[in-house]
């Protein structure tokens, strides 16, 4: 072993000409052949192309339960379907939530070309759910299967602390598109906390925080969706305005609460009578004030951000390398590779310099983004809004079809309905 | 009535402010969706990640770094490349001191490495992947005392192709990259 050691050196000093003919190329006179080794390259042609069919396919499923039949039996078949196979066969990769940082890099790094598989796998679950809803949620993907097949309580989270945790989706998908813009980390798929499940494997964090989610997943309804995924985040935008949207009852709602206990991510909020009386011209005026202190709060939030933009630059792989160096100097073998590859230290102390730079710039933008985030969800919390009916939030609604089981008025048959008009 | 004509009107406002939020995000879609479509590779599904072999330092974290049980990164063979040497810095470990094949004398630390007599003084060498865990003991050992025939290959069979290769991240010498289909193996006896 030692030998070995010390020869590295000297083999690394030289990496280019690394000596391929030491020993001449044997004269078999025994008429000897050479082995035969095949390597096919997977055709990803077929899995990919089945991956997007079912991708679409389980998506139209889950619209058409949810819409227009509005029973639950085929959501939670099409979850078993999606575990299965986006989950289990083909290991989660490519998945939607990761896809974000592939469109975020292709859309700011001119040489990085985004493949068509990943490209799709962002875009349509957009579509359904400007069109559907959440229909993507509600049991395609694989994390939301997991953690909807598992629940079987439904502990309510505090409003205060649903609300402070619903801004992690944001501060998270902010991150990750500035490491995913500054070519550092994709930080949404190394925190993947179920992947591990779907592998059989992984490292020890990784299935400690996935069996913590999965855990939690089981007393109160979709952790993970509701207070991490950075996708079901954008997803939430388009849901918000979508053409078709989830709704419990055709007929009269005799206000019976029994559909919002049976939503297990808080998305159905009861009637509520505002006593606070305000004038409009007045609730204008304090819109407005806050919309004037909102910058405020964002320019505290980007220079926090700012001052902290060193630390987030440590993730860059080529400022770790020159941190390696001040700590271990030549003796690391990411330094030393480094000098053996024909790389100068001071180009490195340059180049260092401006990712840090760039991380400054970047991170003051996305501080102001964390910022806006928070500034919005405190302005959300000030509209109070009387509603007569119970009424479905379409930016939280997973789709999931709990509700409609629970309805005494769907139950009903249209005779009786008949009946007790 | 003047409350329900207020209502009625905060309902009509609500309706329009909705549809005008769904036509931009239509239009979101539709421009980001534009303007990725001239960014994707025409010719390729999907890329792959490789190691470039001239690059590799073998510094053996192939083996705990991917994400998978046992690694997808496999120790390749190129026969053409090898001596056929009898006394093999990728067989035996540097300093041995019989000859023979007693673990301890092994490089390999799973056995993972068959070897066979082929004829007076020639060895051939053949590589188990189902035993190999890409810990590149081997390959570090032929690179640096023989021709360097034993290299690591990531095993695009076994890769789950992540997103986001988690080997990549910590690779020394950044010897893995994504490649395009056709270059998804770097073959020495090519």
């Amino acid at each position: 072993m030692k030998k070995t050691a010390g020869l590295i050196p000297c083999l690394l000093a030289s990496m280019a000409g690394f000596a391929q003919n030491r020993f001449p190329k044997p004269d078999f006179e025994s008429g000897y052949q050479y082995p035969q080794y095949v390597y096919d390259v997977p055709s990803e042609m077929l899995w990919t192309t089945v991956d997007i069919f079912a991708l679409a396919v389980l998506m139209g499923v889950v619209a058409w339960a949810s819409l227009r039949r509005r029973t639950r039996l085929p959501i939670t078949i099409v979850s078993i379907i999606s575990i299965a196979y986006f989950g289990f066969f083909r290991k989660g990769c490519i998945c939607s939530i990761g896809s974000v940082q592939n469109v975020a890099v292709a859309l700011t790094d001119s040489s990085y070309a985004i493949s068509i598989p990943i490209l799709i796998f962002f875009v349509l679950p957009l579509v359904f759910a400007l069109l559907f809803g959440r229909v993507f949620c509600a049991g395609v993907c694989p994390f939301g299967a997991l953690q909807e097949l598992v629940n079987v309580r439904n502990f309510r989270i505090p409003t205060a602390l649903s609300k402070v945790l619903g801004m992690l989706p944001w501060i998270y998908l902010v991150l990750a598109l500035l490491f995913a813009i500054t070519h550092s980390a994709f930080i949404i798929c190394r925190f993947d906390p179920f992947v591990g499940i779907f592998r059989l494997g992984g490292t020890v964090s990784m299935i400690v925080f996935g069996a913590i989610l999965l855990i939690l997943a089981i007393f109160t309804g979709r952790p993970f969706c509701r207070f991490l995924c950075p996708y079901g985040a954008i997803l939430s935008l388009f849901s918000r305005v979508a053409v078709w949207n989830v709704k419990i009852v055709k007929k009269q709602c005799i206000n019976c609460d029994l559909c919002r206990h049976a939503c297990y991510v808080d998305a159905i909020r009861p009637p509520y009578n505002n006593k606070v009386k305000e004038s409009r011209s007045a609730g204008v005026r304090r819109i407005l004030l806050y919309l004037i202190l909102l910058p405020l709060i964002m320019t505290i939030a980007a220079l926090t951000l700012r001052t902290g933009s060193d630390l987030l630059a440590g993730v860059h792989k080529r400022v770790q390398l020159h941190e390696k160096y001040h700590l271990e100097g030549e003796q690391a073998i990411e330094v030393e590779t480094f000098i053996g590859q024909g790389g100068k230290i001071e180009e490195l102390t340059a180049e260092t310099a401006e990712i840090q730079r760039q991380f400054k710039q970047y991170s003051t933008v996305a501080g102001a983004l964390i910022g806006l985030v928070i500034g919005i969800t405190l302005i959300n919390l000030s509209l109070k809004r009387s509603r007569k009916n119970y009424e479905i939030d379409d930016a939280n609604c997973v789709s999931c079809g709990r509700c409609f089981a629970y309805c005494p008025q769907n139950n009903k048959s249209s005779e009786n309905t008949q009946s007790t008009k | 009535m003047q409350t329900k004509e207020n209502t009625n009107r905060h309902i009509a406002r609500r309706k329009f402010l909705r549809t005008c939020g769904g036509i931009v995000a239509g239009g979101v879609i539709v421009s980001l969706s534009g303007v990725l479509l001239k960014k994707t590779v025409s010719h390729d599904l999907q890329t792959f990640w490789q190691i470039d072999p001239a690059k590799c330092v073998w510094c053996g974290r192939c083996e705990t770094e991917c994400v998978l049980p046992v690694s997808a990164v496999k120790c390749m063979h190129a026969n053409k490349v090898c001596g056929y040497c009898d006394l093999c810095g990728g067989y035996y470990r540097p300093n041995v001191k019989d000859l023979n094949t007693a673990a301890e004398n092994l490089m390999c630390p799973t056995g993972a490495i068959l070897r066979k007599f082929v004829e007076e003084p020639y060895f051939e060498y053949t590589i188990d992947e189902e035993l190999c865990t890409g810990c590149a003991k081997c390959a570090k050992g032929c690179n640096s005392f023989g021709n360097g025939s034993l290299y690591m290959q990531v095993n695009q069979d076994l890769c789950t192709n992540c997103n986001e290769c988690s080997i990549e991240k910590v690779c020394p010498s950044g010897a893995i990259t994504r490649v395009a289909q056709a270059n998804a193996y770097d073959f020495k006896d090519n």
